[in-house]
């Protein structure tokens, strides 16, 4: 096995603002008006985007990824479904993620189980799946109550299970979505496509994930956060699910920016890191908790931490805590051997695109990742090992 | 948190009577007071106005014996998880008048205690004598929404539910702690458990048709929280109601104007008021 996995994941932001957006625009999230957006620039944007998703397939990582979001300029994902589907016809080797579906956020699960189990039998089975809430902005944009949120998304994820797994027609009775037929065609190729839960350190996800074995995805959030989540899976999975967790359960997002040297990677970062925690992440507070969005013990656990908000955190903060990843290929590669060697976390989810940041970059950060980053990570091949050699071994005592 | 000292010098009344009613195993917080042989008026609060006894609940009781409960999920009275709609709360009160005893009472709501107030009476109008809404919410007027409480920030919602600032110094907590904010967290939860989308009743509007007791619609000219054009409507909806349009207040008059407020509620639920049907 490799000792760590390359996902590459785009957000496909919306990086053309007025000049006054950090004054004149109060959340890049609900409420940001879509004046700002041009359809005809968007076209050509959505199209480089894939282009660069290409790329990464090209270039062997293992795998693309998108998501969803909804009403803002961070990322114009609305359907990642839709996405998918076009990347299906693109790459070619990769696997393609889908990280995720943002289950609550839907009044018909049963829709989402039947795109993905389409996805994956026009790919082949290359379909894996983040299973999410949406972020708390998305209860205001879709009006759905946050109150609910963890029982939808329950209750979604049974469904779409049995809807994947089980041979139908079955019944689904649920609180919130009930169904008489849960008989989907097609059905999906992999019995069940994989499903991974993002989280930003909530004890009641981290639990779901660890009770399934989902591979469980930190995402920009300072290393002490990150390492916490980590052990509380471990501690999860052992002591309550009676199982060790494996490396490649333990995944961490994080836009990597990586150059031929840590000043070219840093001055990169500088100039167009920021616009994603300044610019794309500029949300309204009131929209980022909305009631019962999160428990009362989580949210607890936010008053407490005291969290300092990405719009006051410079990039000097982010590198330090460990939010992203810059440097030059060693440091690069240093920072990465953390994750494996330390915290036992063997599965990159890495963005090489942010905000304004031009083509030809993008192009360096994926190929610098690809052609001296990875292969340190990448398992030898080692000759095989014949039945002669193996008789060898054994006369002269010398193990496997 | 109460200001029944300062209050009481004021309006000269004694302090309520404090207590906890076991309402089919919810434990409900109730203030009570006012003379024991008056006519009942229970009072429903609005959205975290619980577990407050202020100076104009003290004028309601100089004529009548308020009975003033924290409704689940606000104040001191919890809110079972499952206690989630309003149907929930219309049963519940319901069964909090049989736990009381009281067979029929006058019943005044504010705001989101004004649309509970409204369903009672149309689902049990045998149990309402006379019913008083202020700055109600529960209905949709199109075209013109209630302001976002959800998506107002501390000094926003002040800004739109007060025209005098000065007048929410009760509200203000002695310490912004921790404790303070984990209430305000589950406070929410209630209101939005009730009201995150759609923020009011579909079918109240019509069912308003239904109502048969004398009811006072009573609302600040300037609430900029829920607009005075929604009582406009109540008064349309609810055949011979009474409309009280008091001026210099909004959202919040029973703490900018509290002896208007109080008087006009006084008067219509005094045995000669509201009767011009």
């Amino acid at each position: 096995m490799n000792k760590l996995e390359f996902h590459y994941f785009h957000l496909m932001p919306w990086p053309y603002l007025p000049k006054d957006f950090e004054e004149s625009v109060d959340s890049a999230w609900v409420t940001v008006p879509n004046s700002i957006y041009d359809p005809i620039k968007g076209h050509e944007l959505y199209n480089r985007y894939f282009d660069e998703l290409e790329r990464a397939d090209k270039l062997g990582f293992d795998s693309v990824i998108v998501n969803e979001h909804h009403q803002n300029v961070y990322g114009t994902m609305p359907s990642p479904n839709l996405m998918a589907a076009v990347l299906t016809q693109r790459i070619k080797h990769a696997k393609i993620g889908i990280i995720g579906n943002a289950l609550p956020l839907h009044d018909d699960p049963l829709r989402v189980a039947e795109e993905i189990a389409m996805l994956d039998v026009i790919s082949g089975g290359r379909i894996f799946n983040g299973f999410v809430r949406g972020t708390g902005m998305e209860y205001f944009s879709y009006g759905v109550n946050p109150t609910l949120s963890r029982e939808r998304m329950n209750e979604a994820h049974d469904l779409i299970l049995q809807a994947w797994t089980q041979p139908g027609p079955t019944i689904f009775e649920g609180e919130h979505y009930n169904y008489r037929y849960v008989n989907i065609w097609p059905r999906p190729i992999q019995q069940p496509p994989p499903i991974w839960m993002p989280g930003t350190a909530s004890l009641e996800t981290i639990d779901f994930a660890a009770k399934r074995k989902y591979p469980y995805m930190t995402v920009f959030m300072p290393m002490a956060q990150r390492k916490a989540a980590y052990e509380l899976y471990r501690r999860t999975a052992e002591e309550k699910y009676g199982y060790e967790a494996q490396p490649n359960q333990l995944a961490f997002c994080t836009p990597v920016i990586v150059a031929e040297t840590d000043e070219i990677a840093y001055q990169t970062a500088k100039k167009y890191l920021m616009w994603l925690f300044h610019k794309g992440l500029k949300v309204r507070p009131e929209f980022n908790f909305p009631p019962g969005y999160i428990s009362e013990k989580s949210f607890l656990n936010v008053l407490k931490a005291g969290v300092r908000g990405f719009q006051l955190s410079t990039l000097d903060d982010l590198i330090a805590e460990g939010v992203v990843i810059v440097g030059g290929v060693d440091t690069v590669i240093e920072k990465l051997s953390y994750y494996t060697d330390e915290l036992k976390a063997g599965m990159l989810v890495a963005g090489g695109h942010v905000g304004e940041i031009p083509d030809y970059l993008v192009l360096k950060n994926q190929e610098i990742m690809a052609k001296e980053v990875m292969p340190h990570f990448r398992q030898k091949a080692e000759p095989a090992v014949t039945p002669q050699i193996r008789e060898v071994r054994e006369l002269v005592g010398v193990s496997n | 948190m109460t200001t029944t000292e300062a209050v009481s010098e004021r309006v000269n009344t004694t302090a309520p009577k404090e207590y906890t009613l076991d309402v089919r195993g919810i434990a409900t917080h109730i203030f009570e007071s006012g003379p024991e042989t008056a006519p009942v008026l229970v009072y429903l609060h609005g959205t975290s106005l619980g577990n407050l006894w202020l100076e104009y609940h003290q004028r309601l009781a100089s004529s009548f014996r308020v009975i003033a409960p924290d409704i689940p999920g606000f104040g001191k009275t919890e809110r079972p998880d499952l206690m989630r709609d309003m149907d929930d709360y219309v049963l519940f009160f319901r069964d909090m008048l049989d736990a009381l005893g009281l067979e029929k009472v006058n019943l005044v709501g504010h705001s989101l205690g004004g649309w509970m107030a409204a369903e009672v009476a149309v689902w049990y109008p045998e149990r309402i004598n006379k019913l008083v809404l202020s700055n109600a919410s529960g209905i949709r007027v199109k075209g013109t929404p209630i302001a976002n409480l959800f998506a107002l920030n501390p000094q926003e919602t002040l800004d739109v539910c007060f025209d005098d600032v000065m007048a929410a110094m009760p509200l203000m907590p002695s310490e912004m702690n921790v404790d303070y904010f984990l209430v305000q967290y589950r406070e929410r939860q209630t209101l939005a458990s009730l009201a995150w989308n759609p923020g009011f009743d579909r079918k109240l509007e019509r069912r308003l048709a239904r109502l048969t007791c004398p009811t006072l619609i009573i609302w600040g000219v300037n609430d900029r929280l829920i607009p005075p054009v929604y009582g406009e409507v109540f008064h349309q909806k609810i055949a011979g109601s009474k409309l009280v349009s008091l001026p210099g207040t909004g959202h919040m008059p029973m703490f900018e104007k509290a002896q208007e407020w109080a008087d006009a509620i006084n008067e219509f639920l005094s045995p000669n008021g509201g009767t011009l049907r």
